[in-house]
């Protein structure tokens, strides 16, 4: 199901009734202390938030402001993260519409929007024109990896191609648990960014390519370090594209039992080090997924977990989502080193992720605000821990 | 449009960057939370960060004669933060320092503090803010002053307007004052409201920024109740539930949220919200007072609750024990509410206002009376808001995607204002819902345009509402 039914969006929208509760609300006993990051690291003015976006959405569509670039950026400076869902007191998905009003809104021009989708489907990536580069962490890794099999492991763009140390650590992982797995020669990107950026119609053309790749790989079920790949093969490929797809699950969600049975044994920690959870969005409030990580984590021995003030359901955003780090790269750091400031307040030592998107992003956050604290993809810190 | 010129002296105040006259940021500011009111889009919006911005920003407004409204939170419901067309916009939101004074037993905030946000920091220091409007995660303290809001809390407290020891304001010719004990510069802190004479605070309770804009409010904080009691008392007869709400009065029993529901309403609540809130099913009788007696000493706290369960019996009702409701709109009180507003699809219009106690029933009669002749669905409640008043909050509903619906209920709440006015309630403030529903208050009027055309002479000032003085 591709095409968006523009009534059921409209009733939906109309469910806004301006309440407001997406700007900045505090209230501890659900957790939430603000809830739009972009509002709160932004000139703030009403179109900052979903309110106000969505405000602009159905003038839009009602033609009511004209559809230009211009009247349209709120649209796209939102990371679709869900905090607002989470703390919407209507019966509506806020964030899940305005990725359906990009979608019908994709007439109007957005340069950012249209690069990516055109090199993701020119180049199976976003970054760079050589794909076949995306493999080449594999030759690190000292021992050699079929691009067939049962279980398979879908590195990602950004892992595959900006962060391959999480490649590599994840690849460690799986042998020590004595997985056999494979990693596609060519890999394609997952096609999440269009999917969040309102270009459907191409990312079904790439999710043809990508199914067929995995099929023929002959995987039965596929692992991701990505939080952005697993919502988009868990939830788009089926629940959109009615794809017949494998078990798709996160690394952290195939390892926990394997860690938990003892098949996985990790080793205690030089030093005592206090590290905090980052959730990130697609894996949190879109898929659930808050606890495992956190068993991971508390299972290295000589690891003290410590939460940031907001976490789970309502933790605030890296800032780096629905493709707002593409589109205005300032915004999204200044948000990624807010939440760094989350985490220097409860002393972290070390902020573990599970989305590259995430660790990236707030990697310059960090930068920015001068932290010292190590972010870093959770993969990482248990192949670091291994016996 | 506003000139160029004045949007170049307005970014020298507020920077460029906090200022906007992009047409998607303007339509995002010709409406709020008010329902089935007509978006006016602004010519400018500024975001100014402190009260001396403000009064430059109202410096050049009054020079160039542009209507000036100014908006917090945006999450009133009787299009209090409408703009003039063409107007500018201050909004307030960056105002956000808060200063407890401990010993003053008071708490000074920025007009951009929500009430959650200032609820986590008063937490810290076991004390709270009382009074709780239904909007309380994005409404601003100052902005309730401003329309002298009510809420959890208000049966022991009152409304907003008697929690307020003094606030700053920037005048029409963006003069700042401050009102009460601070107006003496020496003063330590804000602990009188009723300082110099007459009470210009109040001038300001309620006055939707007609007057000035508020900058800062000086707020009473009380230490945290430790020991409560939650309970539900039913009533065959209105008189019976009327007369134990203003019995519970009479005998200082500590009912800090004190609610009346008629039966239907509170099913069709409990339908909506009673599952989720874990609530029992029950079988709701003719009216159901739903009781939070809060109390900072156990003593006090069980006699009350034994002495309510007495003033139940002895007005002919009974115990009914259902404890979850109160404790939910109590401890849920940041939530509870707005949750009831929004978890179904409707859109609403409101017309707060205040009658007795005894005089509540004829809150409910009137709103059934015009939800039979429109033909449309609505209701009811209300809680005690005060020494000796009632709170009701009806709420007519419409389908947004119908508009034959909306004007039925625009038509609707025109007359029930009308007919509520002439029961003896009162609004708040005079927000533009009620203009055209009172009469026999010519004098009143009079003074009151006096007033406003003494302090604002330009009339620049919110123009919309106090009944467009």
């Amino acid at each position: 199901m591709t095409e968006v039914d523009l009534d059921e969006l409209m009733e939906n929208l109309a469910q806004c009734r301006r309440c407001g509760i997406c700007r900045n609300a505090v209230y501890e006993d659900k957790g939430f202390d603000g809830v739009c990051p972009v509002w709160k690291n932004s000139a703030g003015f009403e179109t900052s938030f979903m309110r106000g976006r969505i405000q602009v959405a159905l003038a839009l569509l009602e033609g009511r402001l004209e559809k230009t670039a211009e009247n349209a950026e709120s649209l796209y400076t939102c990371t679709l993260c869900g905090n607002c869902t989470s703390i919407c007191a209507a019966e509506f998905d806020p964030a899940k519409c305005l990725e359906s009003v990009r979608q019908v809104l994709r007439e109007i021009p957005n340069e950012v929007r249209d690069t990516l989708a055109k090199k993701i489907l020119e180049n199976n990536n976003p970054y760079v024109e050589e794909n076949r580069t995306r493999r080449y962490w594999v030759r690190e890794v000292g021992f050699d990896i079929p691009s067939t099999g049962e279980v398979l492991y879908f590195t990602g763009c950004t892992a595959g191609l900006k962060l391959p140390e999480t490649a590599k650590a994840t690849a460690k992982v799986l042998k020590a648990a004595g997985v056999n797995f494979a990693v596609l020669e060519e890999e394609p990107c997952c096609g999440s960014v269009m999917l969040r950026t309102g270009m459907v119609d191409e990312a079904k053309r790439n999710a043809e390519k990508a199914l067929e790749m995995i099929a023929k790989s002959g995987a039965k079920t596929i692992v991701v370090t990505c939080a952005g790949c697993l919502k988009t093969f868990r939830e788009d490929y089926i629940e959109r594209f009615g794809f017949d797809m494998p078990k798709v699950l996160h690394m952290i969600e195939y390892l926990k039992p394997l860690i938990e049975s003892g098949k996985l044994k990790l080793k205690k920690s030089d030093e005592i080090q206090q590290i905090t959870w980052h959730d990130p969005c697609h894996l949190g409030r879109a898929l659930g997924v808050y606890e495992e990580p956190r068993e991971i984590l508390k299972a290295i021995p000589g690891v003290e977990l410590v939460e940031m003030e907001t976490n789970r359901e309502a933790a605030m955003c890296c800032g780096s989502g629905g493709g707002l780090r593409s589109y205005d790269q300032e915004q999204a750091k200044k948000i990624a080193a807010d939440r760094m400031h989350d985490a220097e307040e409860i002393h972290a030592d070390i902020l573990a992720t599970a989305c590259p998107f995430c660790e990236h992003n707030l990697k310059d956050g960090a930068i920015r605000i001068d932290s010292s604290i190590r972010v870093v993809d959770i993969l990482d810190l248990i192949a670091e821990q291994l016996e | 449009m506003v000139d160029k010129k004045v949007i170049t002296e307005l970014s020298e105040i507020v920077g460029e960057e906090y200022i906007s006259t992009k047409q998607d940021v303007l339509l995002a500011y010709s409406s709020s939370a008010s329902m089935a009111s007509d978006p006016i889009i602004p010519g400018a919006v500024v975001r100014p960060t402190n009260a001396e911005q403000v009064s430059r920003i109202i410096q050049v407004a009054a020079k160039y004669d542009i209507p000036v409204t100014p908006r917090s939170g945006g999450s009133s419901l009787q299009e209090e933060v409408i703009p003039k067309l063409d107007g500018l916009v201050v909004e307030l939101m960056r105002l956000d320092e808060i200063e407890l004074h401990k010993e003053l037993r008071s708490v000074t905030v920025g007009a951009g503090v929500t009430y959650g946000v200032l609820e986590k920091f008063l937490k810290e220091h076991d004390v709270f803010l009382p009074v709780y409007p239904e909007s309380a995660l994005v409404c601003t303290v100052a902005g309730n002053v401003a329309v002298n809001g009510a809420g959890p809390g208000s049966s022991k407290f009152g409304c907003t307007g008697e929690l307020v020891l003094g606030v700053e304001v920037v005048l029409p010719d963006g003069q700042i004052i401050t009102t009460g004990s601070e107006a003496n510069p020496y003063a330590p802190g804000p602990y009188q409201r009723y300082a110099f004479g007459p009470d210009i605070t109040g001038l300001f309770i309620g006055s939707l920024g007609g007057f000035g804009i508020i900058t800062k409010v000086s707020m009473k904080v009380f230490k945290r109740h430790m020991f409560y009691d939650y309970n539900t008392f039913g009533f065959e007869t209105h008189e019976q539930a009327e007369r134990f709400m203003v019995d519970i009065k009479q005998n200082d029993i500590n009912g800090v949220f004190t609610s009346l529901y008629e039966g239907p309403v509170l099913e069709l609540f409990m339908d909506m919200i009673g599952e989720e809130l874990g609530i029992p099913k029950y079988e709701w009788p003719f009216r159901t007072v739903s009781m939070t007696i809060g109390r900072v000493r156990e003593d006090m706290m069980k006699s009350d609750a034994e002495l309510a369960k007495k003033l139940c019996e002895k007005n002919g009702g009974h115990v009914i024990g259902i404890s979850e409701l109160p404790y939910s709109e109590w401890t849920g009180r940041l939530w509870f509410f707005v949750r009831a507003c929004y978890i179904h699809g409707w859109h609403w219009r409101t017309l707060y206002h205040h009658q007795t106690p005894t005089n509540a029933h004829r809150s409910v009669e009137e709103i059934r009376d015009v939800m039979e002749k429109y033909g449309f669905l609505g209701h009811t409640a209300g809680f005690a808001s005060g020494h000796s008043s009632f709170n009701a909050y009806p709420h007519l509903y419409f389908d947004p995607q119908d508009p034959e619906d909306e004007q039925k209920i625009r038509d609707a709440h025109k007359e029930l204002a009308k007919t509520l006015f002439k029961t003896g309630a009162v609004p708040f403030k005079l927000a533009p819902y009620w203009a055209d529903a009172i009469e026999g208050m010519d004098s009143y009027m009079a003074f009151l345009e006096l007033v406003k055309k003494t302090i604002d002479s330009r009339g620049i000032m919110n123009p919309r509402v106090l009944g467009g003085l």
